[in-house]
């Protein structure tokens, strides 16, 4: 099993490739949209090399679970309810929501993600 | 200039790889005077002969009912330029393939030499801001596939023929009724 | 010129960056094919249009010695928006380091303030003749060539317009 250092090196690679930063604006806390210009269209890159640099496989409603959000009983007035969180929470082990969960608005959901989200859940899959 | 960049399939097995070939002519417009007193033929052209290699290849998995389009070069290597005269060889490998679009692999030889190495993604165009927009008429695009020889290589996985879609032959027939 | 990508060159800064403009007709007879019912411009021909933006800067920067100045590579060029008939796509191509042959370029495409491409690419420039691949001639030729083309892509009715980079030493 890979180390955490071994894990970050090599999505910090994948990323640096896929959105064409560089190595010193990929950090643990960037996140990927906001921080590093990561667009809908770049998640299918990512998520190929990715895949490629661990030989895993990554289902996107994993990584985004966006089915949640597109939910009428987890959503109310563009904001995700105690119930969805607790979905989300659950769906996302690896992701630290506690930002989030202060201002839960939907369409900042997106912008969520970081580098060490995307490391902790490659380190479950690598596991 | 029309925009075939590929002259026809010589190998097309769904799901998996195509091949195509591409002729290099000084009489092309993009050819002559394109570097002066030096033709060459330009590297973009190069990477569009493989989008529409691996496009055709990617789009016939939903037998030609997606629409994608090249979204992304993610990695383009040029060892040299091709110059008249030369026949090159377009192989594209379908690497992924998802709800969201597709990655092919490309690699261009001349001969035995690697000309060009290079990945592309394309995109499935299915938001709303696409919703009423079509890019081919389904007639002149299964032309242009006839004229490919698609229909003449094309295999499916399991080695049978790759027949030309429903949709596809009922739109020819209407465009041959003269009325 | 026929493949010009290019119609004019705003600001050029040696060894820094260039800005130019390309703007789209539907005479354009590729618009036919790509595609019949959606005509915009292709990928590759903004990928072309970055290229022949870095090409110029490089030309320039090296005041014009370099007979080949080519695309060697390309790294997550993404295309983000759709160039349409009526559109014009604003190119800046920026230096980012320089090594032995090679430039490292960032290239952006924008329509207006929306970025419609982005990417980095590599190009190499040499003499050709020192290669031994052309003869002085054609050496020669094709850069007094490349001078005059620069200057019909820079507006001659600007006194401070960049061709006159090209022209102070010929």
């Amino acid at each position: 099993m890979p180390s955490n250092e071994e894990v970050f090196e090599k999505v910090r690679e994948a990323l640096m490739d896929a959105l064409g930063v560089d190595d010193d604006e990929v950090t643990p806390e960037a996140t990927l949209v906001g921080d590093l210009g990561a667009e809908s269209i770049d998640f299918l890159d990512i998520i190929f090399k990715v895949e490629k640099a661990f030989d895993i496989k990554i289902e996107r409603e994993e990584l985004f679970p966006e089915d949640v959000l597109s939910n009428a009983e987890y959503v109310q007035d563009g904001r995700v309810t105690e119930a969805g969180l607790a979905v989300l929470k659950e769906r996302m082990p690896f992701a630290d929501l506690t930002k989030f969960e202060e201002n839960p608005i939907v369409q900042d959901f997106g912008n969520l993600l970081t580098v060490q989200d995307l490391c902790n859940y490659v380190s479950t899959k690598v596991a | 200039m029309r925009w075939f960049l590929i002259d026809r399939f010589t190998e097309f097995v769904s799901k998996q790889y195509a091949v195509a070939v591409r002729s290099i002519s000084l009489s092309e417009e993009a050819v002559d005077e394109y570097v002066p007193g030096i033709p060459a033929y330009p590297s973009s052209l190069i990477v569009e002969g493989m989008a529409q290699t691996g496009g055709i290849l990617c789009s016939q998995i939903s037998d030609f009912e997606q629409r994608m389009v090249l979204a992304k070069i993610m990695k383009l290597k040029m060892n040299a330029e091709a110059v008249p005269g030369d026949l090159l060889t377009l192989r594209a490998e379908l690497q992924t393939h998802t709800a969201d679009g597709a990655v092919i692999r490309g690699v261009v030889h001349r001969g035995d030499f690697v000309l060009a190495e290079m990945q592309l993604m394309f995109a499935i165009l299915d938001d709303d801001r696409f919703q009423n927009i079509q890019l081919f008429e389904p007639a002149g695009f299964c032309r242009m596939l006839r004229v490919l020889k698609l229909f003449n290589v094309g295999v499916k996985e399991d080695g049978t023929p790759i027949k030309i879609p429903e949709f596809m032959l009922e739109a020819e027939q209407a465009e041959l009724s003269v009325g | 010129m026929r493949f010009t990508q290019l119609d004019r060159i705003h600001a050029l800064e040696k060894g820094e960056f260039i800005e130019a403009r390309r703007c789209l007709a539907l005479s354009e007879g590729y618009l036919a094919d790509h595609f019949p019912r959606f005509p915009i411009m292709p990928g590759v021909l903004m990928l072309e249009a970055l290229y022949q933006a870095s090409m110029w800067l490089v030309r320039v920067s090296d005041d014009f010695e370099n007979s080949y100045v080519g695309l060697r590579e390309t790294r997550s060029m993404k295309f983000k928006g759709f160039v349409q008939p009526g559109d014009s796509l604003d190119v800046r191509c920026k230096i980012q380091s320089r090594k032995d042959t090679l430039t490292t370029l960032q290239v952006a495409g924008s329509i207006g303030d929306e970025k419609a491409v982005v990417g980095r690419m590599v190009l190499e420039s040499y003499n050709l003749e020192e290669r031994g691949l052309v003869d002085n001639y054609l050496h020669t030729y094709t850069i007094s060539q490349y001078k005059k083309m620069f200057r019909l892509l820079c507006d001659q009715m600007n006194p401070d317009n960049p061709s006159k980079l090209a022209m102070s030493n010929s």
